[in-house]
């Protein structure tokens, strides 16, 4: 893989992006289009995050919808129960998904292939039983509401949509950077390795586990954060974040834009929050529609619709290619 | 005490004939189906349908026959659509799954617009309580208890003894050796698929006569199917069978003396300790 070379596109790409994270807000003004606006981003970092595991490193697993769960659970409980300055809680957050994501990825990933999805799935599976147990520390089914609003100063974020706005831009585009730049660095290359040619990467000297761990655990920073946001501005924190719907939701987002690319899936937060919502006179159809077009990309556009954007150029080297197959096996 | 191991057996019986179907899926595809549990709740909603007084009200017999032949025909057609165009290629784990999810979002919807929201009930197979060495049991319980071992021992004679089933444990074996024996893979697939429906089809019906029946009936089963095929070793059917029992009587005694809300975590605990000790799972081959 080529190093990124900051072409005048990149450059211009970069300039306009930035100028519309800084309009959106101020142009958006209805409060459904803010709405959508401010959870497809949020969306965008988990599903993100989950692609540097997912799409990358070639670990499927399920560990991202925890982390987005436990990160808004953190800010609920700590604020609510043990009024702790909110901000706090952000780091809090981060601090408790970085430690459940090191010992879980580092226990789960003895384990290979299939095992590995389905122990994640048992850990989100877990939360729930967990938040339903508690219910005096989590309100049980019902979740905890009344999540106080971020503050700077006097200024408290819920008095203005747009600065919830502007706070998730600002989480999306550090993290995206984040990101890209871990993917393309040789810590990402070396996951990249790890995913296709297990083996040889081994051979020279690549520490297979810890690469994969580490690769779970940075990405469970900015998808803790996220889940923070998603409390304070939703202000509660609900059990539904574990919820079958929204983890298909996020995991349609990563696949359907295109595992392996960053892009796709941020790309494909904002046309999947927005096309549902769009569809949402259609009832239970919409979730009919949402199905048939998972199985329909999957079979036809395999490398996601990020894929669409070189379609005149020979097909892209198979970017869903998630080395579950025994070969890599030690 | 026995009130505890009766319940456990119950569990563990349902376990089992929902956990064996994706085995033996595993086993001979090599993709995991998370439509399994659609297919619980798709039997349990037809045999009612049919059998209902508010349905078609053919009765149960009736009810339950049409649930069986829909199993096939729906097993068949899932594969058709969800997973052989993806078998066999480098990415079919993974996108079998999210296509198999897929599968069961359209399900769900489609019975919960067809049907509504509101809870059904399938009448018991039998009804009335039967005591057994002191032991009140309902009898549906304990034909659940008799049903499922039954049915799965025919399993594994049919797998063992016929030459059927032999030609899926040849595929399962191996796949190229199987074809130049003049097995056709493409069908032993067709069958497998049906098979593993049926299965769940069965713990549907079992299921609709313990509890209301509702769209997503099938989500429960299908985790705890998961804990077991991990536990007891995905692709091993004995593993699957053992597994299914020990995790329905460690969650009848866990809920019983630990508390039915930390049950769960009792059950993720074992299940993590297994995986370290054997991450292959008691009887389980290498993924």
């Amino acid at each position: 893989m080529i190093r990124d070379r900051f072409t005048a596109w990149r450059i211009l790409g970069a300039v306009l992006v930035l100028a519309a994270a800084l309009a959106a807000p101020q142009v958006l003004t209805s409060a459904v289009a803010q709405n959508l606006a401010i959870l497809s981003l949020l969306y965008a970092v988990v599903a993100s995050n989950w692609d540097l595991t997912l799409g990358y490193a070639g670990i499927f697993n399920f560990a991202h919808v925890a982390f987005f769960g436990i990160g808004s659970y953190v800010a609920a409980i700590s604020t609510l129960q043990f009024d702790l300055p909110v901000w706090w809680d952000l780091v809090l957050a981060v601090a408790v998904v970085m430690v459940v994501g090191a010992i879980v990825s580092a226990l789960a990933l003895r384990l290979r292939g299939i095992y590995v999805a389905l122990v994640t799935f048992a850990l989100t599976q877990l939360c729930v039983a967990l938040i339903n147990s508690q219910k005096d520390l989590t309100g049980g089914p019902v979740g905890l509401i009344g999540v106080p609003d971020l503050q700077i100063g006097d200024f408290a974020f819920g008095s203005d949509p747009r600065s919830y706005f502007y706070a998730a831009e600002i989480l999306l585009i550090a993290s995206t950077i984040a990101m890209r730049w871990l993917a393309t660095s040789n810590f990402g290359l070396s996951l990249v390795a790890l995913r296709d040619y297990e083996n040889y990467a081994v051979s020279r000297g690549i520490p297979a586990r810890r690469q994969r761990v580490l690769a779970i655990v940075i990405s469970s920073i900015p998808t803790s954060l996220a889940g923070c946001l998603y409390a304070h501005y939703l202000i509660v924190a609900s059990p539904d974040v574990f919820s079958f719907s929204l983890t298909t939701l996020l995991l349609t987002m990563v696949l359907v834009g295109g595992a392996g690319t960053i892009y796709g899936p941020i790309l494909a937060a904002f046309v999947l929050t927005v096309g549902t919502e769009e569809l949402s006179s259609l009832g239970n159809f919409r979730y009919m529609i949402v199905a048939a077009l998972i199985v329909l990309t999957l079979r036809f556009l395999p490398g996601g619709i990020w894929s669409l954007r070189r379609w005149r150029r020979p097909a892209a080297p198979a970017p869903l290619s998630v080395a579950l197959d025994e070969k890599g096996a030690p | 005490m026995s009130a505890i191991i009766v319940s456990g057996l119950v569990s563990g019986a349902l376990y089992a004939l929902v956990a064996s179907g994706l085995s033996l899926v595993w086993g001979s595809l090599g993709v995991f189906n998370f439509a399994h549990g659609v297919l619980l709740m798709a039997g349990a909603y037809v045999a009612w349908w049919v059998s209902a007084p508010d349905g078609l009200g053919l009765g149960l017999p009736v009810g339950i026959l049409a649930s069986l032949t829909f199993l096939i025909v729906a097993g068949a057609i899932f594969y058709f659509l969800l997973v052989r165009p993806w078998v066999g290629k480098a990415n079919a784990e993974l996108a079998v799954i999210m296509t198999t999810i897929a599968g069961s979002i359209f399900m769900q919807n489609l019975v919960l617009e067809v049907f509504g929201g509101r809870f059904k009930t399938i009448d018991q197979l039998v009804e009335g309580t039967v005591t057994v060495a002191g032991t009140p049991i309902q009898a549906q319980n304990l034909l659940t208890i008799i049903l499922a071992p039954l049915l799965l021992v025919g399993l594994w004679l049919f797998l063992t003894r016929n030459r059927t089933g032999l030609a899926i444990r040849a595929v399962a074996q191996n796949q190229d050796a199987a074809q130049l024996f003049g097995i056709s893979v493409q069908r032993v697939y067709i069958l497998t698929f049906a098979m593993s429906a049926v299965l769940a089809g069965v713990a549907g019906i079992l299921l609709g006569g313990l509890f209301n029946i509702s769209p997503d009936m099938g989500t429960d089963p299908l985790l705890r199917a998961f804990v077991v095929v991990v536990f007891g070793g995905l692709g091993s059917l004995p593993g699957t069978i053992l597994g299914a029992y020990a995790i329905g009587l460690i969650e009848a005694f866990a809920s019983y003396y630990i508390g039915i809300y930390w049950t769960p975590v009792v059950l993720f605990a074992v299940l993590i300790a297994v995986l370290v000790v054997r991450p292959t799972g008691l009887m389980g081959r290498p993924a």
